[in-house]
């Protein structure tokens, strides 16, 4: 504590020796505790603590510095301001109010105080559910992490955040002669043990086990352009990298995304409302301020079928003429914040599952997500999907495997058919863009036409 | 410090090992011609693992000034986590032999101060700017850090190595009512490399970014083609999940005899971390055990698999020296420099279609090996003439596309430690 009121005068003195125009100083503590267990195999079981400490000053451009030695501290923002003020540039930043503010995740059963004993019990038990004579592989990976963070700026901003977050996801491969399915589970979000404890470990155990003997008997996917229905989960990853990513205020920036002279246009059909949103309670990807001191607020990316607004931090906001939403995101102190999505998912429609399934004459039911990537300067997505199933005239036929999806965000878009009435957000992952970031993504149902590249 | 550690850790009854790193790196973000974001950071820190009983524990701490009661509660903590732990200890490794790979460091690159990486990265953009017109948007960055990383264990091993890595990337966008995107991306371990090959770099950005601006989708395609370095690399990645000890181990490889055919005899596959300068090469692994050159695949049948010193072990193999790591982390088995080699042909003037770069290989499925990736740029060649296109998809399976593999080029790239010819395989297109 005496070292943090130190740390904020010393960055005040050398703000003004530097003549910095603005600057903040993130200081986290992080302990994190991990499980990896493989056919019974223990491979890891470490429990860590960690202090760092990041800075950002701002003089027309950025200059950051990071060390994970506070001894150190002083010399980071030295070292952020001096190259800061090399630097010059005109860039711009949105500057607002100083904020004070002290908030934490509430948890119900806080997993700090469950013994690290009892946590190796608990994917032990997992473990043994995921027994089975044609299982050839059984993975189960349980993360906990507590993150404390003191967040401090020119301002005079002075923002405490607590947020936990935990994870628990589990894997097996069925195995047949040569051929081998895998497949996944995974849940997790901010708050405490209560989330896992929840789960109904012995229906997921016997779900995951189920898939992966039956995707033995699948058939590979056809290819070529095909009606496709998205379940909740594959929808999220879809709206995710189709329009997530090209709404990013950096991407907006620097010329790169295909959406760049776009807001207020109709960029998809009229039934499309797509929203991210950090404020939802207990999701893998909620945050209460960002890593730039600005409040996470729930935007609208899409509404009605209108670009209506972009991801946005202090830079973009200001490049824009705008003010940021909270969306500045960093992976950890010794990292810069950049444009991220949170929660990411689209509103639901009025569609039930039997009528949509009633519009298709031939296609695919594709479910589950296996991660995805775009290309937002041409505005090419691509995603994987857990496996499927073909549809004719309505109905759902033959079980397909290792299938992928590729197409243009503004065709696929404009190319939603239907959207339903059952919205999910539970879908909790990793985002990469140079850093990683928690997040979840869903949605309801949703029938659009994609490009599936299949073997057949 | 570690001395120190060490000697604690030498009055308990354990079996040790001292992982340390200490670096430094800074990086210059450019967009649109301009600098827009500097930064310089500083990271040390010791990972700490301990076998006690037959079991493993392992903790961290960052920093690598610590007084000795702090040390001495990081040791607890450590021996702590073996006791609770299941993770079952095979043992540290004991090879003591020296090893050294040249050029790993270079001291311009070490003492570069801040103000020369502005410079270069300043460089950067006025080369940029006289190779692109107005029409193409510039991006890009540079980045340059040197750190040295120890490690020492009970069983007398102690090896210290300090590295240097410079690395540019260029990303170059061509609007104008279409759009086309090229980029290009290495890494150095010396300055004066990386200066020489700016120019070429955004050249072939340009090139790219033209290509893939008049390109569009092509009909559905199957027969012989042609993939380029990068494309080699985007697929042999999902192969090289099978050929990790710990996949094969756990039932997670389809391959499980060393001996068998699993390509065409044209491949040979080979993990090598002693190339001189090589962006992944190191004399020693993050437990220690030298560096050194594996063949993995060789004509076509399979040689060896990629093992740390636990799953040689567990396996009764030696290690090859793939333990890759940071202080925070235990050792996990991961490739070095990764050489495609064999029969060699004249595919450099090849007339068909042609494969560049794809993209979204973490979506296959690398235990069945079908794939499905999206085409970010390739072309097909008729009479000389280049005739782009992208958005299609190239769909296989990859233990099939190893038995079609026709022949290989003869002149390599090196693609940050991933260096392969052109391929010619039978693959489809749709």
């Amino acid at each position: 504590m005496v070292l943090m009121m130190e740390l904020i005068k010393k960055a005040e003195k050398l703000a003004e020796e530097y003549g910095v125009e603005y600057y903040e100083v993130r200081i986290a503590r992080i302990s994190a505790v991990n499980l990896q267990m493989q056919n019974s195999h223990l491979e890891e079981l470490s429990s860590n603590f960690e202090i760092g400490i990041g800075v950002r000053a701002f003089s027309g451009t950025w200059g950051f510095s990071s060390a994970n030695d506070l001894k150190r501290g002083e010399k980071a923002i030295e070292t952020a301001m001096k190259i800061a003020k090399v630097m010059g540039g005109d860039s711009r930043i949105y500057i607002g109010d100083p904020v004070r503010d002290e908030v934490e995740f509430t948890a119900k059963k806080s997993f700090a105080d469950i013994d690290l004993e009892d946590k190796l019990l608990f994917i032990k038990e997992i473990d043994r559910l995921l027994r089975d004579d044609k299982i050839s592989n059984r993975r189960v990976s349980y993360a906990d992490g507590i993150k404390e963070q003191l967040y401090f700026n020119s301002l005079g901003s002075e923002i405490r955040t607590i947020v936990p977050r935990i994870r628990l996801s589990f894997s097996v491969t069925a195995k047949k002669g040569m051929n081998m399915q895998t497949y996944w589970k995974m849940f997790g979000g901010t708050g405490g043990w209560e989330l896992i404890e929840s789960a109904n470990l012995e229906y997921w155990t016997g779900f995951v086990k189920e898939k992966a003997r039956s995707l033995l008997d699948a058939e590979p996917p056809p290819s070529g352009e095909f009606d496709v229905i998205m379940d909740p989960e594959l929808a999220g990853v879809f709206i995710h990298e189709a329009l997530g990513h090209a709404s990013e205020g950096d991407a907006i920036k620097n010329g790169e995304s295909i959406l760049g002279d776009k807001l207020g246009e109709r960029i998809a059909v009229e039934e499309l409302t797509v929203v991210d949103d950090p404020t939802l309670r207990g999701k893998f990807g909620s945050y209460i301020y960002d890593d730039e001191g600005i409040k996470g607020r729930r935007v609208e990316i899409i509404k009605n079928g209108i670009l209506n607004e972009y991801l946005l931090d202090r830079e973009t906001a200001a490049y824009l003429g705008m003010e940021p939403n909270g969306h500045g995101r960093a992976q950890s102190y010794n990292y810069q914040p950049l444009v991220r999505m949170s929660n990411t998912y689209i509103e639901p429609g009025d569609w039930g599952f039997e009528e949509m399934l009633g519009e298709v004459r031939r296609g695919l039911y594709l479910i589950g997500d296996k991660g995805g990537e775009v290309d937002i300067a041409n505005g090419t997505f691509m995603f994987g999907a857990k496996e499927g199933y073909l549809i004719e005239n309505g109905e759902i036929k033959a079980h397909i495997r290792d299938v992928a999806l590729s197409g243009k965000i503004l065709d696929v878009l404009m190319s939603i058919r239907a959207i339903g009435r059952d919205l999910k957000i539970e879908f909790p992952g990793y985002c990469g863009k140079g850093q990683w970031v928690p997040v979840d993504d869903g949605g309801p149902h949703v029938l659009t036409r994609a490009l599936v590249g299949g073997l057949l | 410090m570690i001395d120190e550690l060490a000697k604690i850790l030498n009055h308990k009854n354990v079996e040790w090992e001292i992982y340390w790193e200490i670096g430094t790196g800074s990086s210059f973000k450019i967009e649109k011609y301009e600098i827009v974001r500097a930064q310089q950071k500083f990271h040390s820190g010791i990972g700490l693992r301990i076998g006690y009983r037959g079991r493993t524990g392992f903790s961290y701490i960052t920093g690598v000034s610590h007084r000795r009661e702090e040390l001495e509660r990081f040791v607890e903590r450590t021996i702590k986590l073996a006791r609770v732990s299941e993770v079952p200890f095979r043992g540290f490794p004991n090879s003591k032999k020296k090893s050294s790979v040249p050029g790993l460091y270079d001291r311009a690159t070490a003492e570069m101060s801040f103000e020369e990486g502005y410079d270069a990265a300043a460089m950067m953009i006025e080369k940029g700017r006289e190779i692109l017109g107005e029409e193409h948007t510039f991006s890009g960055g540079i980045a340059f850090g040197t750190a040295e990383d120890g490690v020492m264990n009970s069983n007398g091993i102690e090896k210290t190595m300090k590295s240097t890595g410079i690395s540019m990337g260029v990303y170059v966008l061509k609007k104008n009512g279409r759009r086309g995107s090229g980029s290009y991306y290495q890494s150095f371990r010396r300055l004066s490399e990386a200066e020489g090959e700016m120019e070429r770099g955004i050249e072939e950005a340009r090139r790219d970014a033209e290509l893939s601006w008049s390109a569009g989708k092509i009909s559905q395609y199957e027969g012989e083609l042609v993939l380029e370095p990068h494309a080699v690399s985007s697929v042999v990645s999902i192969l090289m999940h099978s050929l990790y000890g710990d996949s094969v181990y756990h039932g997670q490889s389809r391959f499980q005899k060393i001996g068998e055919r699993i390509s065409s005899e044209i491949l040979t596959l080979v993990d090598d971390s002693t190339i001189e300068g090589g962006a992944r090469s190191y004399p020693f692994d993050g437990e220690g055990n030298p560096g050194r050159r594996s063949v993995l695949i060789e004509k076509g049948v399979l040689r060896g698999f990629l093992l740390d010193e636990t799953y040689g072990r567990l396996m009764g193999m030696e290690s090859t020296a793939n333990a890759a790591r940071d202080f925070r982390t235990m050792p996990h088995i991961a490739a070095s420099n990764v050489i495609v080699e064999g029969k060699r042909e004249n595919l450099e003037e090849y007339e068909g279609i042609v494969i560049k770069k794809v993209f979204g290989e973490h979506t296959a499925n690398p235990i069945s090996g079908d794939f499905s990736l999206t085409v970010e740029l390739g072309y097909r060649i008729e009479n000389g003439e280049l005739i782009p296109f992208k958005d299609n998809m190239f769909v296989g399976n990859i233990f099939e596309m190893l038995n079609s593999i026709a022949a290989l080029g003869r002149k390599d790239e090196d693609l940050s430690g991933f260096i392969s010819p052109r391929m010619l395989i039978y693959g489809k297109i749709v």
